[in-house]
C-alpha cells in the first residue's frame, strides 16, 4: 500500500469512519473533526507504522501561525520563512495555506503524506 | 411534599440477552451461558457472546480508550437512554452514576512486558484512559450530553448497586430530576481470570460448566466470574407521570457500610452487612414482614453464601420471602453485578416470574424459602444485596 492509502487507513481507524471520505485534500480538522488528542495518536501511529521520528509541531503545522508572526517581526518575506520551518511543504501548498488561513485549521491528509515521504527520504 | 423516584427505562447487556423479551424468555426457557475460556480449562466463565458496542452507539471514535468492561457501561447506558424516551437537551441536566471496577487486562494491555518495560512504539498516546475509573463516564456524558451531579463508584461488587443508590438519594433530596445510573465490567480476561483465582475465589475443577455456579449449595465451590452492563433511567415519579412513561419499579430504600474486618472475607458475624439492610428497610418504611423477595449477592463462596443466608435468617426470622440468587444464571459480574442483578429483578417483577436458583441440590440452610423451581408468581416489593471485596455492603429496595 502506498503512503496515502496506509495514512487512510490509519485515519480512518483512529476516527473509526465507515466509509471513506478521504482524498488528498481532506482537511483533518475542519472536516473529520479530529481533536488534539487524536493527533496525538496520529503522531504516535505514524511513527510506529513508518518508523519515522514523528515532531507534533511539524507534521500538524501547529506553529505555523506563530512563524508568520515571527517572519513579519524580522522583516522577513512570509513564504521563504516558512519553508524553512516546513521543509516537506511545497511553495504552492505554503501559498495556499497563507491565503486561506483565516478560515480555520489548513491541515490536510497531503501535509502528512509529505511530511512522511520527507522524513523517509531523510532516514 | 416527599420525592419519590422511579425507573423509567432500562438498558441490559447480559449473557442471558441484551433486551427485556430475550433475557425473561431465556430465564423461562433455561438457557444459560457457561463455558471454559481458551486459556484456562480449570474455570468457568459466563461471556458475553458476540458483544459489539457498536450495536448499541453507532461508530465513535472515543471506543478506542474503552476497556471491555467500560465497553458494557457505556453500551448499556446508551441502551437505556435509547430506550428512555429522552432526547439530548432533556439529559443537560441529568445525573451521571457509573459503578465500574478496574481493567485488569493486562496481559491483553501489555502483551509483551519484559523486565518491567512496558513501553513499545504502538502504545496509544493516551493509552492511561483504559485505566482511568471515570472513562465510561466521560464518554457517555459526551455521547449522551449529561451535564449534571456524577459520581463513579468502584466499590468492588457493590459499585453499580451504590451508584444507582447514590442517584437515588440524589434525586430524593432535590439535587437532581432525573439521572443516568448503573455499571459494566469484565474481568474475564486472562489477566481477571488469574487475579481472582489466586485469591482462591473461583469455582475451579472438572464439572460440567452449567453445574459450576451453585449459590448456596453445599457443594459450591466458588464463584464463576461473568460480565455485562445495566443502566436505568431514574426519575421523580412526577416527572414520570407528566411525560406518561412506562415505570419498571420505584426504588424505595438504599444503604451501604463497611465491615472494616479483613480485605475480602466478609466479617463473620454479618453485623454490618445487616444493618445495610436495616438501614434500607427503614428508609423504605418498609419492615421485613412486607419483603416478598430477595435478590442475594449468592456468588457461590463458601464465606460469602454462609454469611449472607445467617444474615437472612436474622433479619426475617418468622417471615419468609423467597430468595433468589441471579448469579446462578448469568455469573458474577463484578463491579456490574448490582445493576444486572437489578434489571432482571425489574423484568422479573414485571414479568410475574420467579427463576430457580440453578444447581441449588442441598440448600446450605433449610429454613430459608430459596427459589428451587421457576415459578410464575407475582411480588411487589424486593431488596438487592451486593457484597464486595474490602467489606463493602450495598442494598435497595424496589417496590412495583
Amino acid at each position: 500500500m502506498d503512503t496515502l492509502g496506509e495514512i487512510k487507513k490509519i485515519i480512518m481507524e483512529l476516527l473509526d469512519l465507515e466509509d471513506d471520505p478521504i482524498t488528498p485534500d481532506t482537511y483533518l480538522i475542519k472536516e473529520l473533526g479530529a481533536e488534539s488528542i487524536d493527533l496525538l495518536e496520529l503522531a504516535v501511529a505514524i511513527n510506529s507504522r513508518f518508523k519515522i521520528a514523528v515532531k507534533d509541531e511539524d507534521i500538524f503545522l501547529t506553529r505555523f501561525r506563530l512563524y508568520l508572526t515571527e517572519a513579519t517581526q524580522k522583516g522577513m518575506d512570509n513564504a521563504p520563512y516558512i519553508a524553512g520551518k516546513y521543509p516537506h511543504l511545497t511553495n504552492g501548498r505554503i501559498a495556499e495555506i497563507i491565503t486561506h488561513i483565516s478560515e480555520g485549521p489548513q491541515l490536510k491528509v497531503k501535509d502528512l503524506v509529505s511530511y512522511i515521504t520527507n522524513q523517509s527520504k531523510g532516514a | 411534599m416527599k420525592r419519590r423516584v422511579v425507573i423509567t427505562s432500562m438498558g441490559v447487556i447480559s449473557s442471558l440477552g441484551d433486551n427485556d423479551g430475550e433475557i425473561v424468555k431465556n430465564l423461562k426457557e433455561r438457557k444459560v451461558n457457561f463455558e471454559r475460556p481458551v486459556f484456562d480449562s480449570d474455570v468457568v466463565t459466563a461471556p458475553v457472546a458476540n458483544f459489539n458496542i457498536r450495536d448499541y452507539t453507532g461508530r465513535f471514535k472515543d471506543g478506542r480508550y474503552l476497556s471491555r468492561g467500560a465497553k458494557f457501561a457505556v453500551a448499556a447506558a446508551m441502551s437505556a437512554i435509547q430506550y428512555s424516551g429522552y432526547k439530548k437537551e432533556d439529559l443537560a441536566e441529568a445525573g451521571l452514576f457509573v459503578g465500574t471496577g478496574p481493567n485488569l487486562d493486562i496481559g491483553g494491555e501489555f502483551p509483551e512486558i519484559k523486565e518491567g518495560n512496558i513501553d513499545r512504539e504502538d502504545l496509544q498516546a493516551l493509552w492511561i484512559l483504559k485505566f482511568l475509573p471515570n472513562t465510561a463516564a466521560s464518554i457517555i456524558a459526551k455521547l449522551a450530553g449529561v451535564h449534571g451531579e456524577n459520581l463513579t463508584v468502584s466499590t468492588a461488587c457493590s459499585a453499580s448497586l451504590q451508584a444507582v443508590g447514590e442517584a437515588f438519594r440524589k434525586i430524593k433530596a432535590g439535587h437532581l430530576d432525573s439521572a443516568i445510573a448503573g455499571g459494566g465490567d469484565s474481568r474475564l480476561s486472562h489477566g481477571g481470570i488469574l487475579a481472582y483465582k489466586k485469591a482462591g475465589a473461583l469455582y475451579a475443577g472438572n464439572s460440567d460448566p452449567d453445574k459450576a455456579s451453585r449459590p448456596f449449595d453445599s457443594n459450591r465451590r466458588g464463584f464463576v466470574p461473568g460480565e455485562g452492563g445495566s443502566f436505568f433511567l431514574l426519575e421523580t415519579l412526577e416527572k414520570a407521570r407528566e411525560r406518561g412513561a412506562t415505570i419498571y419499579g420505584e426504588i424505595c430504600g438504599y444503604a451501604s457500610s463497611l465491615d472494616a474486618y479483613t480485605m475480602t472475607a466478609p466479617e463473620r458475624d454479618g453485623k454490618w452487612g445487616r444493618i445495610a439492610v436495616t438501614a434500607a428497610l427503614r428508609e423504605a418504611e418498609m419492615s421485613p414482614s412486607q419483603i416478598d423477595v430477595i435478590s442475594t449477592h449468592g456468588t457461590g463462596t463458601l464465606l460469602n453464601d454462609a454469611r449472607e443466608a445467617t444474615l437472612i435468617e436474622d433479619i426475617y426470622a418468622g417471615c419468609t420471602p423467597r430468595v433468589i440468587a441471579l448469579k446462578s444464571w448469568i455469573g458474577h459480574t463484578s463491579s456490574a453485578c448490582g445493576a444486572l442483578e437489578l434489571a432482571i429483578s425489574l423484568l422479573c417483577m414485571r414479568e410475574n416470574y420467579l427463576p430457580e436458583i440453578r444447581n441449588l441440590e442441598e440448600p446450605c440452610h433449610e429454613d430459608i424459602n430459596f427459589i428451587r423451581n421457576g415459578e410464575n408468581s407475582s411480588f411487589g416489593t424486593c431488596v438487592i444485596e451486593n457484597f464486595g471485596f474490602g467489606g463493602q455492603n450495598s442494598v435497595l429496595v424496589i417496590r412495583k
